[in-house]
């Protein structure tokens, strides 16, 4: 009798000492992280070649194709992570090689945790692009475009040089009757 | 199997072959035969009808309808075609229900998604479709989806007016003076899921059960088509999240048949041992469903503790725990990194550990040995009647297991045996269960072993020989496929048209579809406690119910 009452409380007590398993914040920090886990995408702009099949792929209808005002490879996708259904399809039928242009595996665990969401905009990858490369971007097109059109104003300076010394004329006589209209209205 | 195609051969058919090693493949050119070949085959065995898939041919103007014969017991099988004009005063069979009681739901689906109008039908309801598909088949190729979806709110209000309609008048022509009544078990009974049972009851006596299905119809055999072969799989898992792997492995099979690709050895073994893994999960929560559903939650919670180590294995090989997406036309989606066996290996040790102590104290248990050996008697008549199939159709004592019949991915190298049971009580199917869990368990250490043995050799590549290129377009054909699902058998019929870049048609015959059927069967004179033991031994789950 005695001998089990002891056997019972030393149990008891071993239990007591033992860490509890459950000793881990999961909104900071996943019981079980692969390397593979599909989580939240991450999208590299400046190597996306914009070909859309990401897009074309996803189950779900979740990507947006973001456009740039340059011409060439001038989109780029954008996920809403409450449609996403995280199969990881998008990753797979990236062309990009070495590295793909969006990638979910390894992503982020905690995008649905850690606080309080008022915002739909939470859950949304966006691709923000600074404005600099956007710039730079429309800078070299328009480099480009200026040599191609420098070659092909070559071929046709003449002609194209009289409709434009036409066309100079008239807009010189719009300007000359604005002031005027101007003048009328302050007095 | 001559005496099958003997039997055909009496009628005038367009052709008859050999299709597989256990199937035979024909069709037939008049409708009217129908009925007296299916009674001829009847005599001659083949007993259980699994599932009536229509195809619409909207350039022919054709609907076609398939037929899939099954004999449990020699493994015969019988797939039988018939053409049918497409309109809807023309669009008329004659039922098989009266000859194979099986194909009673199967025909009110195709009659709900494709207006196939089956002439002696029993019972020609719609079924599975919301209230606002009523008259209009939303699976016949010119259905417009985008304009049914414009009327949301009037859809809705649709379904709205029908339930309340429908809770006015479902006790109308009970006796006011006797105690019946009709009750709704489920859809938010804990222990029903997304289901409701219209139980016509009289005090605690049942006296017959409708169930209520189509509450998490997602349409998912219609959802395939509008993807591409690959991007399918995402809509073939959503079949059932427990057991998500098996029913991919079926769609690619049938892929693969058309596209007339091997795949490796790896990804054939791979494709066992991942789907075990996945059975293995399954099996974990039907086994706890059961004590569930008895009211006790101990072993539910002793389950999904050692599930979890199992999940741990899918998620650091595909980077998800339930819905993987791992199997692809081809192989499968992702190379093996070998250290990932280590955390396999926990997980059997996991199961090691804990499984004498779980079989002590629930499968010995004798509590649940009393109150459940003798309700939910299933003979093994029924089984073939019913075309039931997995633990349900094993726990009668009848010898059906995909994976000995017709031996598909590396599941032929594998020496498997039936394991069954005699009287099929919901005792038995519970058994059933853990003995089904246990060989899995064997069958994941027999796959380890054997790869690991491989690669060790050089025999497999895990990195590079995981797929194989299956061409983007496909040419015009047709497969079935089987396999043992976590459930029971799942029969995925594909058809492509030429240089298909999406599925023209894919039926998905799911086994809880037919065990579902059998609830008013087995619950008929019961009580209501036994509403919900006997629910949680046939193992539904709703996903492939509805589909």
């Amino acid at each position: 009798m005695i001998l089990q009452i002891l056997n019972r409380t030393l149990r008891v007590a071993k239990a007591l000492m033992t860490p509890s398993p459950a000793n881990k914040d999961v909104r900071y920090e996943a019981m079980h992280n692969p390397s593979r886990y599909r989580g939240e995408h991450r999208v590299d702009y400046e190597t996306c070649i914009g070909c859309d099949s990401c897009n074309k792929i996803c189950p779900t209808h979740a990507i947006t194709m973001k456009k740039f005002p340059f011409k060439k490879q001038n989109i780029v996708p954008e996920v809403s992570l409450s449609v996403c259904i995280f199969c990881g399809l998008c990753e797979d039928v990236c062309p990009t090689k070495p590295e793909k242009s969006i990638i979910l595996s390894g992503g982020r665990y905690d995008m649905l945790s850690g606080g309080w969401h008022e915002d739909q905009n939470d859950f949304w990858v966006h691709t923000d692009v600074p404005q600099s490369y956007i710039d730079s971007r429309l800078e070299d097109e328009e480099a480009t475009r200026v040599k191609k059109e420098l070659a092909t104003k070559k071929k046709v300076a003449e002609a194209e040089a009289k409709k434009k010394a036409e066309a100079g004329e008239e807009i010189k006589k719009v300007e000359t009757t604005l002031p005027d209209f101007n003048k009328g209205v302050l007095e | 199997m001559e005496n099958v195609r003997k039997i055909i051969e009496n009628f005038t058919c367009e052709y008859v072959e050999n299709y597989k090693k256990t199937w035979l493949k024909a069709k037939l050119s008049s409708k009217d035969d129908l009925l007296n070949l299916s009674e001829a085959i009847k005599k001659e065995g083949l007993r259980s009808l699994s599932t009536v898939s229509p195809t619409d041919f909207l350039e022919d103007n054709i609907m076609e309808m398939n037929y899939f014969f099954e004999d449990l017991d020699t493994k015969r099988n019988l797939w039988l075609k018939v053409d049918l004009p497409r309109d809807k005063e023309g669009c008329k069979i004659e039922s098989l229900t009266p000859l194979f009681a099986s194909a009673n739901w199967h025909e009110r689906e195709a009659f709900s998604m494709f207006g196939v109008q089956f002439l002696n039908h029993p019972d020609l309801r719609e079924i599975i479709k919301s209230e606002d598909f009523k008259g209009v088949y939303p699976f016949r190729k010119d259905f417009d989806w985008d304009a049914h979806e414009k009327n949301q709110t009037q859809n809705i209000q649709q379904i709205v007016d029908a339930f309340k309609k429908e809770q006015n008048e479902n006790e109308k022509d009970l006796d006011p003076d006797s105690s019946e009544t009709i009750l709704n078990w489920g859809p938010t009974h804990p222990a029903s899921g997304p289901i409701r049972l219209r139980v016509h009851c009289d005090g605690e006596e049942v006296i017959s059960i409708d169930p209520d299905i189509g509450y998490v119809w997602r349409a998912l055999e219609h959802l395939v088509t509008k993807k591409d072969f690959v991007g399918a799989i995402v809509a073939v898992e959503r079949l059932c999240f427990m057991d998500n792997i098996n029913s991919m492995v079926g769609y690619c099979m049938a892929v693969e048949e058309i596209a007339e690709v091997e795949i490796t050895p790896f990804a054939s073994w791979m494709r066992v041992l991942l789907g075990e893994v996945a059975r293995v999960s399954s099996h974990f929560m039907g086994l706890g469903g059961f004590f569930n559903n008895m009211g006790l939650h101990t072993l539910g919670m002793w389950n999904m503790d050692t599930r979890e180590f199992f999940l741990d294995f899918l998620e650091s090989y595909s980077g998800a725990r339930i819905a993987t997406a791992s199997i692809e036309p081809g192989g499968v989606r992702y190379g093996l990194d070998m250290s990932m066996f280590d955390e396999l290996q926990k997980a059997l040790d996991k199961f090691d550990n804990s499984v004498g102590e779980v079989e002590a104290v629930f499968v010995k248990n004798p509590t649940m040995k009393l109150r459940s050996d003798n309700v939910g008697i299933l003979t093994k008549e029924e089984v073939h009647e019913f075309g039931l199939s997995g633990i349900v159709a094993r726990a009668s004592g009848v010898k059906t297991d995909i994976r000995i019949d017709e031996p598909y991915a590396a599941y032929g190298e594998l020496d498997l045996e039936y394991i069954t049971q005699e009287k099929g009580s919901a005792k038995d199917r519970f058994m059933m269960l853990f003995l089904d869990l246990k060989q899995s368990v064997e069958i994941i250490k027999k796959a380890k072993a054997h790869i690991e043995k491989a690669v060790a050799d050089a025999k497999m590549n895990p990195t590079k020989d995981h797929m194989v290129k299956v061409p983007k377009k496909l040419p015009k054909g047709e497969a079935i496929s089987r396999v043992e699902w976590a459930r029971g058998e799942v029969l995925m019929h594909l058809v492509t048209e030429e240089k298909a870049k999406t599925p023209y048609r894919l039926k998905m015959r799911a086994p809880s579809f037919n065990h579902t059927m059998m609830l008013n069967h087995l619950l008929k004179g019961q009580t209501l406690a036994d509403i919900p033991l006997i629910f949680g031994s046939l193992y539904i789950c709703q996903g492939d119910l509805d589909r």
